[in-house]
């Protein structure tokens, strides 16, 4: 299997098949990244944000020098393009209510401990949206998306330690955000 | 991990449990048409055509603007002057991007 710079070499001299290979390779991290950092209400902007990082990557592949890792560079092409569409779809409705997607998932013995439950919920994903952009991204990659410690540092650039550090900053943040507005977290 | 951690541990596993998405079957593809589309260069004619409108209009805004009694100097900065900021524009994208980068985390 050829290396991220040997087929970068390629694509740089028109080789529009390692081109392919590249988006082959990296549509999934991409996708996974920019759903993390939209949110799972804005999946068909993810779509758009993947689609537009491959064709900036495509446009700019000439002028990547190789000072950073090709994945470094794309996953932060990645990060920027979210964050920019993210300030312009803030003030849109999302394309599925947000209630509907908590209940979906309470599984409480009750229609009060399922308000309940889902009110909750609500209440955290709201807090969550006041985080800093990366914890944001590294709470949904880690326990929405599946990631672990090792991809979720890969994938918003910082080594291993640091993502443990913002995972657990989060979950520190949620916890007095949560118990401000009254939430037990038990 | 304290003990308010692991609360709050169980509550984002539960709460954030929610169907993986993925991209459609055809992303790979409708990318690639639009890459090879926006690869195509621009054939010998248009190249010439395109190249030909600028160099006119650029000699016809300087003959126009020494008619107007702008001296040489006003008229280079201004023919030049917007062609130097769209040049510069990839450039300060590029830097604003890698500070937003930073600045983020």
């Amino acid at each position: 299997m050829e290396s991220d710079s040997q087929l970068v070499a390629r694509a740089q001299s028109g080789g529009q098949q390692a081109f392919a290979e590249l988006v082959s390779r990296y549509r999934a991290p991409v996708f996974r990244l920019a759903v993390s950092i939209l949110g799972r209400e804005f999946i068909p902007e993810a779509e758009d944000v993947a689609q537009e990082v491959f064709l900036k990557v495509h446009r700019a592949i000439e002028s990547f020098r190789g000072e950073a890792e090709f994945s470094s560079w794309i996953y932060r092409i990645t990060f920027n393009q979210a964050v920019n569409l993210k300030a312009r779809v803030r003030f849109r409705s999302p394309h599925a209510d947000e209630t509907v997607l908590y209940q979906a998932v309470s599984p409480g013995p009750g229609p009060y401990l399922q308000a309940e439950t889902a009110q909750r919920d609500q209440a955290l994903a709201e807090c969550i949206q006041t985080l800093p952009e990366v914890y944001q991204s590294a709470l949904r990659l880690y326990y929405w998306l599946g990631a672990d410690v090792a991809e979720v540092a890969e994938l918003i650039g910082v080594p291993e330690n640091t993502a443990k550090s913002y995972l657990r900053r989060a979950r520190q943040l949620l916890h007095g955000l949560l118990k401000e507005r009254g939430y037990s977290c038990d | 991990m304290e003990p308010r951690e692991t609360e709050i541990d169980r509550l984002l596993r539960h709460s954030l449990a929610a169907p993986i998405p993925s991209l459609p079957r055809d992303f790979d593809q409708r990318l690639m048409r639009q890459v090879r589309r926006s690869s195509q260069p621009l054939d010998r004619y248009r190249r010439i055509l395109l190249t030909g409108y600028g160099l006119i209009s650029v000699v016809t805004s300087a003959v126009v603007m020494r008619g107007q009694g702008l001296n040489w100097g006003a008229i280079a900065v201004m023919i030049l002057g917007p062609l130097a900021v769209v040049a510069a524009v990839p450039w300060a994208r590029r830097a604003t991007y890698t500070t937003r980068w930073r600045g983020a985390k």
